[in-house]
Parts: structure tokens; sequence; C-alpha cells
């Protein structure tokens, strides 16, 4: 076990050495190369180790020596490892893409020597950060993590969206540190402690316990983007460049939900009505989410709300654990908590596949816009089916694998429902309705967006369509990870009912998970698909027989159709869009062509999200209005600033003398 | 035993594939007779199945794999959706702990490639259709668990045959229940399988339709692999619904077989009837149509249980 913790090091390590090159190499295609190659070495080497101690240990390890020193300020405990895990599996394909990203970007004459150094700071602070057992080495590398993020983000900082969009992650990052400093202020206040491994209170130990639980909601909550923090999500990932949005949807969102998981090892058992308030925010964050999403025309900004309604599903899987940890029933917690740990790989899975994709779409289309889209399947049908692969895992439609982390979390409500029985089962049965929803709203979205982009003809003359090999590299990792999942989950199940045992539930406690009969669904999964060959092959054949060719669609008649009179996304999503109309804050503006020979008519359909512009920005807005009465204070004088800051410091000081 | 089980199992899998088509032609007999002709022999759906399979297939010009391995799919998932369904007293060739789950997640498959075919031609046309069909499944779905789903919650099984087999007619408020609830499915079933008054299988001319209108440009073997399996979707509803006369006949093969055929008589009958007196609705009252079926599920369920 030591071992391969000493090779996480060398893991590390590896990884932080492409600072030197991007500061020594001068020639900036060389070392984007090097830069990538030495990450791409460094994060297989953490990968595996990682993947090897967490299928070897059978125990936390909290202490253990590094180079003959002894070291508490690090834990190797499953939680930790997996999501260290999910990390490094993400990132791999990312990193593999953003060397075909940045190519691009250097053709065009662009530096990107800054923006490689940020990626290289946020992979490695994101490693070391699900690691860290010592709150103060969380926050530095929380802070660093976010940072760099930022820094990354605003590439193409002379455009004014992305300098709007990445202020609102700028704010809502130092929200969550001043919040999270509170947090464990709190906690080293109650234990005495600054190491996560002494953390812990019991529900006994009265309104800290419910303060600590909000403080953590709020924060680790704002970064996963549960409806109503979910502000900063929909402005920021737009406008990221794709190897900054993918991971930060992929990864950096699942920090938050880490550090739910996290405060749930420190403070348990939990009352039921937290795990009710849980749920109900997650169940409005995937419900509203997907019917947001269904509503955007931009790509990334779809992507970026069903981030939204993903979280959502796994808070969903928090809330059913927090229920069952209140009424110390181990299946519950593990369906809940179970179902909740699987679906955070596969989104991270699918999620960063769909975001790459996307990217793949802009470089070569230059825009956003899926209105502009459209018959790209001829264009690179490969391509085209990698991104379906990813659009019918994240509906959570079978046999891939967002169908097996949903299931897991249908059963645990089934299983809470049968546990607790009484009122139970109604309310299990509304909540399952819900997911059930949110499901048809995803098929409702994802066929949309995949129809539009892909399918039908040009709506836009598209000049060319290319994917680099190492864009079909990475999106084919990412894909065959999830028909991997879906096929065969048992050893997926396997590491997350391990997780669970080192520090969720009793030790060696839970079958529920095991339970399941997996072996049979993966039958049924292998039968589809045999069908589905056997059925193909039999309609070739007759096709051979009795002939096949190609002619023009129907058009009624009419034979002069063009790519402009095909569907468009606004009218696919409108039915929908109609319906909720107040929730979505949806207007049509129409000008029908008049007169006998009409001349112009327009159509324009605008959505907004309820929540952000009828809530948050007056919100904000108000906000701003009120500290805009210090304005006064306001100098050009950047000496006056240092003077504040010093004014400030020698008043705290003295407080904090008087306190002593 | 083993055996024995996979044999019932494979044999009712067959009994469902080969009799969907009858079906459908039962009902069509039924309407006509209605309407005061004579109508096309109940087995017509098995000729026109027969003449779909011998014509060439014609693909346009703009489509893609999308449409050419869409109705594979189709047929695929709605076999193994079949699969899962228990007929008579016989155990389903598939049936495990949650396969509730799996019956309305497979089917979404289906939908999702269906979709996506029918936007694959480029047409308005079908994207009307496409459109619809998204549309209307999303308030679809909750009514599924609101019924199947509430009796399982109620008997706490999780595979659909014990669900089934949960159902005891021996208490007034459940037989209320149950038969509220077989309202809802037959709701469902009617959405579902585009039957009037929500969609209207006979046309595609007019741009109200759904499930004809997404077909419309699929000839040959394509169109036979669609209508196959429209024709035993339509049964796998049917079965829905008269599974819930389980109870009477439990290890009696004749008295289950007997009741079996009843039902689906009977079903097929008020279908029917349903389809020639109403006329069908406006697109935009549909979801509060499916809402409505919504609802007395849920007012359903909440009077089951405060009078339990």
């Amino acid at each position: 076990m030591n071992d391969t913790i000493v090779l996480l090091y060398y893991a590390f390590l590896i990884q932080s050495i492409p600072i030197i090159a991007i500061a020594v190499v001068q020639d900036n295609r060389k070392a984007s190369a090097v830069t990538h190659l030495v990450l791409l070495a460094g994060l297989i080497l953490g990968f595996s180790s990682t993947v090897s101690s967490l299928v070897s240990s059978n125990s936390t390890l909290l202490s253990f020596t590094l180079w003959g020193i002894p070291n508490q300020v690090f834990r190797f405990d499953s939680l930790g490892l997996y999501f260290l895990g999910i990390i490094q599996l993400v990132a791999i394909p990312t990193t593999i893409y953003s060397y075909s990203y940045l190519n691009h970007y250097i053709s065009n004459g662009k530096s990107i020597r800054s923006t490689l150094v940020f990626y290289v700071l946020l992979l490695v602070s994101t490693q070391v950060l699900v690691l860290a057992n010592d709150a103060i080495l969380f926050l530095i590398c929380w802070e660093v993590m976010s940072m760099s993020a930022y820094l990354g983000m605003i590439f193409e900082k002379e455009k004014r969206e992305v300098r709007s969009g990445s202020f609102y992650y700028f704010i809502m990052n130092h929200i969550v540190a001043f919040l999270l400093f509170i947090f464990f202020l709190l906690l080293h206040h109650q234990t005495n402690s600054w190491h996560f491994s002494d953390f812990h209170l019991t529900s006994d130990s009265g309104a800290i316990f419910i303060i600590l639980y909000f403080l953590s909601l709020v924060a680790f909550g704002t970064k996963a983007g549960f409806i109503p923090f979910h502000f900063w999500l929909p402005r920021a990932h737009p406008i990221a460049p794709t190897v900054f949005s993918a991971f930060l949807s992929g990864i950096i969102i699942k920090t938050g939900i880490y550090g739910l998981l996290r405060t749930f090892q420190f403070l348990h058992p939990t009352p039921e009505w937290l795990g009710w308030l849980v749920l109900v925010i997650s169940m409005i964050s995937a419900i509203l989410g997907v019917w947001y999403a269904l509503a955007q025309h931009d790509i990334k900004k779809l992507l970026a709300y069903h981030s939204v309604e993903n979280i959502g599903i796994i808070g969903i899987g928090i809330g059913i654990g927090f229920i069952g940890s209140a009424y110390h029933s181990i299946p519950i917690q593990v369906l809940g908590f179970g179902g909740a740990l699987l679906h955070t790989l596969n989104h991270a899975i699918f999620k960063s596949l769909l975001f790459i994709g996307s990217g793949v779409i802009y470089q070569n289309l230059g825009t956003r816009n899926i209105e502009q889209m459209g018959g790209l399947v001829h264009r690179g049908k490969y391509f085209v089916m990698l991104f379906l692969i990813g659009s019918v895992a994240i509906s959570g439609i079978p046999p891939l694998n967002g169908f097996i982390s949903e299931f897991i979390i249908y059963n645990g409500f089934f299983t809470t429902a049968k546990i607790l029985n009484n009122y139970y089962p109604i309310l299990m049965l509304i909540s399952v309705v819900g997911l059930a929803f949110v499901g048809g709203l995803a098929v409702a979205c994802f066929t949309k967006i995949n129809s539009i982009m892909f399918l039908g003809t040009e709506r836009k003359e598209v000049k060319q369509f290319q994917v680099s090999f190492y864009e079909y590299l990475s999106l084919g990792i990412l894909s065959s990870l999830c028909v991997i999942i879906g096929f065969y989950p048992q050893p997926f199940i396997g590491i997350v009912t391990k997780v669970l045992n080192h520090g969720f539930v009793p030790e060696n406690a839970s079958s529920a998970l095991l339970n399941i009969n997996w072996m049979f669904i993966s039958l049924i999964f292998i039968a589809v698909v045999l069908g589905i060959l056997v059925v193909y092959i039999w309609k070739r054949f007759m096709q051979e027989k009795y002939g096949r060719r190609t002619s023009p669609a129907w058009g009624c008649g009419y034979e002069r159709l063009n790519s402009r009179m095909q569907y468009t996304a606004s009218s696919f999503a409108d039915e929908l869009n109609e319906i909720s109309k107040t929730v979505l804050v949806y207007h049509k503006n129409i000008k029908k062509p008049k007169q006998i020979f009409p001349t112009q008519g327009s159509f324009e359909s605008h959505a907004q999200d309820l929540i952000d512009s009828k809530i948050l920005l007056p919100g904000f807005r108000k906000l701003s209005s009120l500290i805009s009465r210090i304005e006064f204070l306001s100098y050009t004088d950047i000496r006056y600033y240092i003077a504040f800051i010093l004014v400030i410091i020698t008043i705290y000081s003295v407080i904090a003398f008087l306190w002593v | 035993m083993g055996l024995i089980l996979l044999t019932q199992g494979i044999i009712s899998l067959l009994v469902i594939l080969s009799l969907a088509p009858m079906f459908a032609g039962l009902v069509n007999k039924q309407k006509a007779i209605f309407t005061g002709r004579i109508g096309a022999p109940v087995v017509q759906p098995y000729y026109e199945l027969k003449r779909l399979l011998r014509k060439e297939t014609i693909n346009a010009t703009s489509a893609s794999f999308i449409s050419s391995i869409s109705p594979v799919i189709n047929v695929v998932t709605v076999a193994i959706a079949a699969a899962m369904l228990p007929i008579g007293f016989a155990r389903p060739l598939i049936s495990f702990e949650g396969d509730i789950i799996l019956f309305a997640y497979v089917l979404g498959l289906a939908r999702f490639f269906q979709i996506l075919a029918a936007m694959d031609i480029g047409s308005s046309f079908e994207g009307m259709g496409a459109a619809r069909e998204a549309t209307f499944a999303v308030f679809a779905e909750p009514i599924f668990f609101f019924t199947l789903g509430s009796v399982a919650f109620i008997s706490g099984l999780t595979s659909m045959y014990d669900i089934y087999h949960s159902v005891r007619l021996d208490n007034v408020s459940y037989i209320v229940f149950i038969i509220v609830c077989s309202i809802s499915v037959f709701i469902l079933a009617v959405t579902e399988c585009s039957r009037m008054p929500v969609d209207d299988p006979n046309t595609h001319l007019e741009l109200t339709m759904i499930h004809e209108v997404m077909i419309l440009d699929n000839s040959g073997i394509d169109l036979f692999l669609y209508q196959y399996s429209s024709y035993i979707k339509l049964f796998i509803y049917a079965i829905l619904e008269t599974s819930f006369f389980y109870p009477f006949g439990v290890q009696n093969y004749t008295l289950a077989i007997v009741i079996f055929a009843v039902v689906t008589l009977i079903l097929s009958a008020s279908l029917a009837t349903v389809e020639t007196i109403t006329s069908r609705f406006k697109m935009k009252n549909i979801p509060e149509y499916l809402l409505f079926a919504t609802a007395i599920g849920v007012l359903n369920l909440l009077i089951y249980t405060f009078t339990k």
C-alpha cells in the first residue's frame, strides 16, 4: 500500500514538470507537445496506482512515511481515492484532446503558454485536493483549483462575454471560499484539530451541527451547481475554452459533491428533514435544469444546464442516503450514496465526452448556435456516432452507463418505501415519477440537439468538417467507458461498494448494491445488441433480395424543399416551452407576413431562467446599488487601498489581542 | 424446473410476437362493424406485413445511418419489453427485481431512435411528428409510474410478474383502486400506441398526426419493422391491462388462457368503441388529457392510502 502511495507522489511530481518545460522550451508547438506528453505519462502512472490502491486497500491509510518522513497531511481513504480515480480517468482523454485543441490556436499565432500553466496547475491541485487530510491544505488546493480554472477560462479575454461570464464564476468562488473558511474554522473550534480524520460531530451537538450543514450545503452546493445557486454554470461554461469547460463540468463541479460527502462523514447521522431538504432541492434542480436546457440553443449553455440536471440526480441519491442515515438503515444508505457515487463517475465521463464533442463542432463551424448547424452526419459519421453514445448515456437510457446509476437510485426509492413503510411509499412514488419525468425531458432535449445538429441537411454551408486523430482518440476512450460501464457494471459496483464500506456504513455491511441482479441486466443488454445485429443482417439480406434505392423526401408534391424549411430547434421545443411559460419566462415575437403579396415576416423566441432573471439578478442589482453607497471611498490611487488594508488589519489585530 | 420456466417464458414471448398483428386486426374489424361496414378480415395485418416485406426499400436522399438502424432498434427493444410481460401465470423470460424500471426505459430507447429517425429526413412533416412524440412522452411516462408504480409501492415488489401477482381482489377499496389504475393504463395505451383520441392510426395526411407521420418516408422492410413493432407495442399495452385480471387465473392453465382471451377481446372492443365514438383531440389539449390521467392516478392512490 505504502509503495503505491509513493508512486502517486511521483505521479504528481511528473505532472508538475511541464511548468518548467513551458518556461524552458522556446517553440510553442514543442512546448505544448512536451507538456501534454509528460502530463499524460504522469496521469497514467497516477491512475494506475490509484486503481491498484483502491482495489487492494482494505482500510484507510492515515499516516505513512514518504522518503522516511512521517506524514499526516494526506489521507488515502477509499472516498478520496475514488474521486482521484474519476479525476485522472477524465483528465487523460481531456489532456489528449487539449493537445489537438491548443494546436489550432498555435497555428493562429496565439500564445498558449499561460493556458498550459493554468491547465497543469488545475490538474495537480484538483488531484491533491481530494487527498488532503488537512483543512488548510484543502483550502489552498481549493483556491488554486478555482483560480487556475478562472485564469484558464479568460483565454479569449478580449471578448466582452468572456469577461462578464467569467466574472460570475470569480464572484461565486469568493463566496464559496469565504463560507468554507467559516466552515473549517467552526469545525476546528469544535474538534480542536485541523485534520479531516479528527472531525466528527453528531446531531446531539445542537445548533452548530445545523449551522455547519447549512454552510456546507451552500458552499459545496454552489460549487456543484444546485438550483438556486446554479447561476454561474450557464454563464461560465459557454465562454471557457472547451478543455476548461469539459474539466469544469466533468470534474470541478464534482468537487462540490466530494465536499458534501465529506461533510456527511464528519457530521452524521443526519436528521431526517435534512435528507428531505437535499432531496427536494435536488429534484427541483433536476427538473428545472433539464427544462431550461431544452429551451437553449447554445450547445455549451445547454450542456451546462444539463450539468445542473445531473447534479440534481446525484443530489437525489445523497438525499436518500441522508434519510437512510437518519433511520440507521444500511440498505437505504448504500443504494442512495452508491447511486450518487456511480452517477458522479458516469456524469464525469459522458459530460466531458459531450463537451469535447461540442468543442470539435465549434472549432469546425465557428458557432455554438445549434440553429445554424445540420447535416453533419454526412460529414463525420463516426464523430456523430460517438456523440450519440454520450447522448444516449446522459439520457439514462439502457444499455449505457447512465441507466445503471439511475437504476440504483430507483432501487433506492423502492427500498426506502419498503423499509420505512408508513407514508413513505407515496413520497417515494412521487420521487420516482419526478425522476421519470426528468428522463422524459432529457430524451426530448437530446433528441433535439442531435437531430438539429447532425441530421437533415446543412442549414448553413459547412466549409470543412475535420476531426483529428487526437480528438477521435479522446472521444473514443470516453465513449467506450460509457459502453463498458453499461454492459459490465460489476467491477465498478464493486469499487463503489468498497468506498461505501470504508466510511459510510459499518465495515462489510453493505450488500444491497451487490444484491441487484447485475449479471442478468448485462445479459439482457447483450441480447439487445445481438438482436439488433441479427435483425439488421436479415434486413440487409432482404434488401439485397428486393432492392433498395434512394429518392428525395416526400414533400406532398412540392419539389423545392430547401434546408431552411426543416424543423428547427425552437419549433421542436416549442410545445414543451409553451407549457412551462411561467417557469421559463418564454416569450415569442411573431410578425406575420401581411397583404396579398407578403414581403417580410419574422419570428423570434426567447427563454430565460425564472430563478436567474427574476430572483438572482434583481438581488445582485440591489446588492450592487447598496454597495455603491460607499463609492465615495473609491480612489484612483492604489496607495489608498493599501492604506485601507493596513487599517483593517490593525483593527483585527487589536480585537484579537483584546479577545485573548 | 428451470427448463420448464424457460420454455414457458419463450412460449409466452412467441405468443405475444405472433398474436400481436391479430389484435390490431381485431380492433379494426370491430371498428368496421361499428361503423356499418363489413371490414377487412381479422388477419389482414398479416397480409399487409407480408406485402411490405416484399417491397423495395426507398430511403430519402438526406437520410443517414440513423434511418437505417432505427427500425431495427425499434423492433428489438419492443420484443425485449414483450419478454418482460407475464401472460397467464407463466413467468416471463426476463424477470428480476427492478424490471419495471427497465421496461419503461427500454421503450425509451426505441422512442429515442424513432424520434431521431424522423428528424433524419429533414422534412418538417416528420419534424412535427417527432416534436409531438417527444412532448407527449414527457407526460406519458409519469402515468406509467403512477399506475403500475403505485401497485409496486403498495406491494413492495419491483418485478412486473410479482407486481401483477400481488393484486388481490379481496378488499373493496383495493378493487376500486385497481379499476381506476386500469383506466389510467388505458389512457396510457391510447397515447403510447397512437390511437384515438390522441392520434389517428389511419392517416398521415393531416399535419396533425404523430406516429404515422414519423414513418412517412419509410418503405419496404423498414416500414415492415416499424409497423410490426407498433403492433407489438399495442399488444404489450393490452397485456398490461389484461394482467390486472390475474388473480382469477392463478395456477389453472385453461382458466388462465380463457380469461386472457376474453379480457383481450373485451379490451379490443372497448378500444374500437372509443375510436368510433370519439374524435381526435386538438393537439394542444393532449397534454391536459395526459395530465388528467396522471391526476386521477394520484387521487386514486391518495384515496386508497387513506381508506386502507
